[in-house]
């Protein structure tokens, strides 16, 4: 077993993980974020895309010590039933959600993109989810709900 | 499911190299995504040594006339790398392609490397800039050139008390360099071929010419008898039509003649001819 303490969707947590523990089933068995999911388990279909350091990671493939002493991002930081985030509300006003199971981390690669580019254009939006599969949206929706939120980040950047 | 290890997070180069001289059954763990899946598919280690921790290993710095990259570099930063971007474009430009964003964040050239997948993008630019490898255990350290180091696909000389801790490259700042790849799709996709170029013209002839090809032949390779060819020759279409067909002739002569060669050889022709007119 090993200690690590991190900080997860902006709070301070602590946890005993074991040593051969990915980052994946942390977050769902520990932490009941399941948001997170696993489908595929080699890194190929994202849908356990977590944020380290704001930067997408697969965490099928992430032991989970390895976040020790780091940022992590699941989809629950963004909004919540009473107030979305006006990237998920752009995802609803598009229809870029149909089963929803891509979706959380779908968010989670629009939302790293958006926080380094304030106007991504579309060729750095498909570069960006090119490592998330969707089989329900064709993608086209998907591209057009993160373009359309950018105006929301460029308004809250510091730089 | 992955089977049961204990795991090892040292901070510095010399604690691993002490773990991976006094365990057995050690395996050394970068970013994952070529190790983790392989025990997902039943490989097994007791012991995974993560060294992503290990500052010492990251980064890509201009030491002694070279440029030095940690085997923990990050595909990602390397990409991004302005010191890469200006010496060595064709790493750079092959790094930004390698599996998927995440991919790119997590891997590292290190594992790339040790993983030797004949069909790795990282390889044909290291080819084209010399690239050296250190390689070190508690007994010691030992360099290699990275044509050495990969005998076979997936096979290195590495013993498994020993790490690849960082590539030395030759700068190439002033010459027109390059990658590019054919593969199914841009993104998630094994390459097809992949051609690295770093070509230095003088008043129109070729000074120096440098071209590694992978994918092709069962390792990627130096096309040395075309280099020869073309140093000293003035860059026109009879001179780069030649070295192409030289080229040909010589990846049948490695590989004998492949089902693939049909789709595969007119490829590298256009490629080739493509990047020699400097188009």
């Amino acid at each position: 077993m090993k200690s690590i303490s991190f900080t997860l969707n902006g709070k301070k947590v602590a946890s005993e993980v074991d040593d051969d523990e990915l980052l994946l089933a942390t977050l769902r068995e520990r932490f009941s974020l399941k948001s997170v999911k696993e489908a595929c388990s080699i890194g190929e279909c994202g849908v356990c895309t977590v944020l380290i350091d704001d930067e997408p990671h697969y965490s099928c493939l992430t032991l989970a010590s390895k976040v020790d002493g780091r940022d992590v991002k699941t989809v629950e930081f963004m909004g919540d039933m009473d107030m979305l985030h006006p990237l998920q509300e752009s995802f609803i006003a598009h229809g870029a959600v149909q089963c929803g199971y891509c979706t959380p981390a779908m968010l989670l690669v629009g939302y790293s993109l958006l926080l380094k580019h304030r106007q991504p254009t579309e060729a750095q939006i498909r570069e960006a989810m090119s490592g998330n599969l969707c089989r329900c949206t064709g993608y086209i929706q998907i591209i057009e709900a993160i373009r359309d939120a950018a105006p929301f980040f460029k308004s809250q950047a510091k730089d | 499911m992955l089977p049961h290890f204990s795991s090892l997070r040292p901070k510095t180069k010399g604690e691993a190299l002490t773990y991976l001289s006094d365990l057995d059954r050690a395996k050394l763990l970068a970013g994952g995504t070529d190790l983790l899946v392989r025990m997902k598919r039943g490989e097994s280690h007791d012991y995974l040594i993560d060294i992503t921790a290990i500052e010492e290993l990251s980064g890509a710095v201009l030491n002694g006339g070279r440029i030095r990259v940690g085997a923990g570099t990050t595909h990602r930063s390397l990409s991004l790398s302005p010191l890469v971007l200006e010496s060595a474009r064709s790493l750079a430009q092959a790094a930004s392609w390698i599996g998927s964003p995440q991919i790119r964040t997590m891997g590292t050239i290190g594992g790339n490397l040790v993983n030797a997948s004949p069909a790795a993008d990282s390889i044909p630019p290291l080819l084209v800039h010399d690239a050296l490898l250190t390689l070190e255990s508690m007994d010691g350290e030992r360099t290699e050139r990275v044509e050495d180091f990969i005998i076979a696909p997936y096979t290195t000389t590495t013993t498994g008390r020993e790490m690849l801790t960082a590539l030395s490259l030759e700068p190439l700042p002033a010459y027109e360099e390059g990658y590019r790849r054919v593969a199914k799709r841009a993104a998630w996709a094994i390459s097809r071929l992949g051609i690295a170029w770093s070509i230095l013209e003088q008043e129109g002839t070729f000074a120096d010419v440098r071209l590694a090809i992978g994918s092709c032949t069962p390792l990627p390779f130096r096309a040395r008898k075309v280099e020869r060819f073309l140093t000293g020759r003035k860059r026109e279409i009879a001179v780069t039509r030649e070295a192409v067909k030289i080229c040909l002739d010589e990846i049948r002569r490695i590989s004998g003649e492949r089902p693939s060669f049909t789709y595969k050889l007119p490829v590298v022709r256009d490629l080739l001819q493509a990047i020699l007119g400097g188009r």
